[in-house]
């Protein structure tokens, strides 16, 4: 170094102060950082209608064994709006043995979106070839587990459905 | 060491580090350099802040308030961050001056710093851009308006109207607005000051400190390193300063967010503090004069400021050999705090200033508040809707509006509902039952009215103040007992409503029975179902709403509709 005096006191001190530095530039770094670990890692999120019964429409509409496609709606909080009346999902309602049963539109595989095929008069999924039957079972293709029923309420003659996700690509139906 | 000796051969990061660090300090470290490097820090710092804040902000007119209210009342720390951010502009603010003070102190502007000197002042400019394009960006009520005036300056100068269309992305505010506001405070401005600052650092490593005024070998003397003995001095300042920003953030809780911008209220807008001076300046100028406060003036300034290695024509750096030039800056400073002074002042004995404040704080509180349930997506002023009123008053618009009048607005296809309780809505009916404003357009036409001979203005007011007695609204207890005992003799003896109307819940008559008549539950009766046969019978037309809406709603309805005063 250049420096005007050097010397063995004087190195003890620039030792110190360059100690200082490292921990000042530390603390101020940690400022911002610390909390934004928890503004980035934890933020409140939203709140759908997901976990609640959703209207699905009257029973008559549901009679047969005819799957019928369903869109679920409810109001839902996204972040910093609220919007009335959101299309949160669908589900596949049809009638077996005189109860009604209800699948998740969304694969057990990779998420695609399960479509019927009325000649076959299973369910396919699009993506990834695997086809469930009319209970939900797995009978081709990569899906780790039968389709995933949802839970169905009748009132009045008024269905309900509780529209659930569930994690993809494991063999157990675990909600997400 | 491994890992470094590897990197090192492979990148000379050592030799980078040592080209960036080892500087000679002609005269020794002082505290009055640090400034310059307190700015780079807090500008690093609102690079990061602000990074941060845009991981939530969303830059549209719909979005931007309601977004901002999130970030700052509902994610975790995100009123610590925000605040920093708006505090840290402050603090760019004063340490720019404070920079800017030392410089000129020290001579520093002078030959061969010009440059130097220049790209300075051009990124004291831009900070000031960069406070007026963030204020904007909550799109509540404080920068909405006073942005609009700053973009209203603009467009009042000659030649300005095209740059004002220009930053608004039209005549007038709007999601191009926020939009340019964004693009500009986030992308346009920190890259030119970011280019600016590389220039002014180059060329202040080319040129060096400049030392204070002593003999050649003392300065070499005691000359020392930057690294360690300034960059010391300049991370304690730094810390002073993050210390003091931090304390500032804690103790305001942040920074203020008022409530969303809505162009149909007036706000007492002021702009931040730091451009209060030019808020005061143009009180003094106004009409054709206003250009002198708004270009003039503030141009004259700058001009002096670019123009003063000229100026300073002295031989030496000394203080002394400079009057003229430190006078002339000191000068600038004085009336600028001058005027910020006066402009506190006097904001701070204008009593409606001071309630104006106090109200739009109550509106930001309550705003605020209602924000923390969501709001919908037409946004910003739409977090009103959220307040119970709101909602009924939005329902009284959906359903009922398209018959009934009400402040004014609405249909007049059956009564008008304002005041629709008072003495004088009654009176006024029973005078002219078939005007329009009451029962002209509806089926219900048929009651007659009561003339000037039938009964005298003091006896109609008599009977009315009788009726208020029972109709159980708010206004009953606030009745004459005297005049509400000529009232019943008259109803009882002279007058003939009681062939039509009742006075008991329940009794079938012509006319609706006038028990409770204007109270919320019989307000609340009649929404239900006006049918009913002690209430308008066969000649009601108004839709039952008992199944329409819920029980919920059909009190609200009746408890705003019986609230209403006289217009």
């Amino acid at each position: 170094m250049s420096s005007g005096s050097g010397g063995e006191p004087d190195a003890g001190r620039r030792g110190v102060l360059k100690l200082g530095i490292g921990a000042l530039g530390l603390g101020l770094a940690a400022v911002p950082v610390v909390p934004a670990v928890g503004y980035l890692l934890f933020p409140t999120g939203s709140k759908g209608g997901e976990g609640a019964f959703l209207p699905a429409g009257k029973r008559s509409a549901f009679a047969g064994s005819v799957p019928v496609r369903v869109e679920l709606h409810a109001d839902k909080v996204d972040a910093w709006n609220k919007t009335p009346d959101v299309k949160l999902g669908s589900c596949w309602v049809l009638e077996r043995d005189g109860a009604l049963q209800a699948f998740s539109t969304v694969c057990p595989h990779l998420g695609c979106a399960v479509d019927y095929d009325p000649e076959a008069q299973k369910f396919k999924c699009p993506c990834h070839r695997s086809a469930f039957a009319l209970d939900g079972a797995v009978e081709a293709g990569p899906s780790p587990r039968p389709l995933d029923a949802l839970e169905v309420q009748e009132e009045n003659g008024l269905v309900a459905i509780k529209l659930v996700r569930y994690r993809q690509g494991v063999a157990q139906k675990e909600p997400v | 060491m491994a890992l470094l000796d590897w990197l090192d051969e492979r990148t000379g990061i050592r030799s980078a580090t040592r080209l960036m660090l080892e500087e000679d300090v002609p005269g020794g470290a002082r505290l009055r350099y640090v400034f310059g490097s307190v700015l780079v820090f807090l500008f690093m710092q609102q690079v990061v802040l602000g990074i941060l804040l845009a991981f939530y902000y969303s830059p549209s007119a719909t979005d931007a308030w309601a977004s901002t209210a999130y970030l700052n009342d509902q994610v975790t720390y995100g009123w610590f961050l925000r605040g920093l951010h708006h505090h840290g502009s402050s603090a760019m603010v004063v340490v720019v001056v404070l920079h800017l003070l030392q410089v000129v102190f020290a001579g520093a502007y002078r030959k061969p710093r010009e440059v130097n000197w220049w790209t300075g002042l051009l990124m004291g400019a831009i900070v000031l851009a960069f406070a007026l394009t963030g204020y904007l960006l909550p799109w509540d009520q404080k920068g909405y308006w006073a942005t609009q005036v700053a973009t209203g300056i603009m467009g009042s100068v000659p030649g300005g109207e095209p740059m004002q269309q220009f930053v608004q992305g039209g005549s007038e505010y709007g999601n191009l607005t926020l939009t340019r506001f964004f693009a500009l405070h986030v992308f346009v401005l920190p890259i030119a000051l970011a280019g600016l600052l590389g220039v002014h650092l180059l060329l202040f490593r080319k040129h060096g400190v400049t030392p204070p005024d002593l003999p050649e070998p003392e300065l070499r003397r005691k000359t020392q390193p930057f690294w360690p003995n300034q960059l010391f001095l300049d991370v304690l300042a730094m810390a002073v300063c993050a210390a003091v920003l931090v304390g500032l953030t804690v103790q305001t809780h942040g920074a203020e967010l008022f409530a969303p911008a809505d162009p149909a209220s007036n706000f007492v807008a002021r702009p931040e503090w730091y451009f209060l001076f030019l808020f005061q300046l143009l009180k003094y100028f106004q009409g054709p004069l206003q250009i002198v406060a708004t270009v003039l003036l503030p141009g004259a300034a700058a001009a002096y400021l670019f123009a003063l290695p000229f100026v300073d024509r002295s031989k030496s750096r000394a203080v002394r050999s400079r009057w003229s030039v430190l006078s002339g800056v000191g000068l600038l400073m004085a009336g600028v705090t001058a005027l910020t002074a006066v402009a506190i002042v006097e904001d701070g004995g204008n009593e409606s200033f001071q309630h104006g404040v106090e109200q739009a704080h109550a509106e930001a509180a309550r705003a605020r508040e209602l924000a923390r349930e969501g709001v919908a997506p037409v946004g910003g002023v739409a977090v009103f809707d959220n307040d119970p009123e709101q909602k009924t008053r939005n329902l009284f618009k959906e359903q009922c509006a398209t018959c009934h009048t009400l402040e004014g607005k609405g249909s007049e296809e059956a009564p008008t509902l304002d005041g629709f309780t008072s003495r004088e809505w009654l009176a006024a009916l029973v005078r002219s039952p078939r005007d329009r404003r009451f029962y002209g357009a509806t089926k219900h036409n048929t009651m007659e009215p009561l003339t000037a001979e039938q009964a005298s203005d003091e006896e109609l007011a008599a009977v009315v103040e009788y009726l208020v007695s029972l109709s159980g609204a708010s206004a009953a207890a606030s009745v004459d007992a005297a005049t509400v005992a000529r009232g019943k003799e008259l109803w009882d003896k002279k007058l003939e409503c009681s062939s039509c109307h009742e006075l008991e819940a329940g009794k079938e008559g012509a006319g609706p029975t006038l028990a409770g008549r204007g109270s919320p539950a019989w307000i609340a009766r009649i929404i239900r179902d006006s049918s009913q046969k002690d209430l308008y019978g066969d000649t009601a037309e108004m839709p039952k709403f008992a199944d329409k809406l819920s029980t919920e709603q059909i009190e609200a309805l009746a408890q705003f509709v019986a609230s209403r005063k006289a217009p």
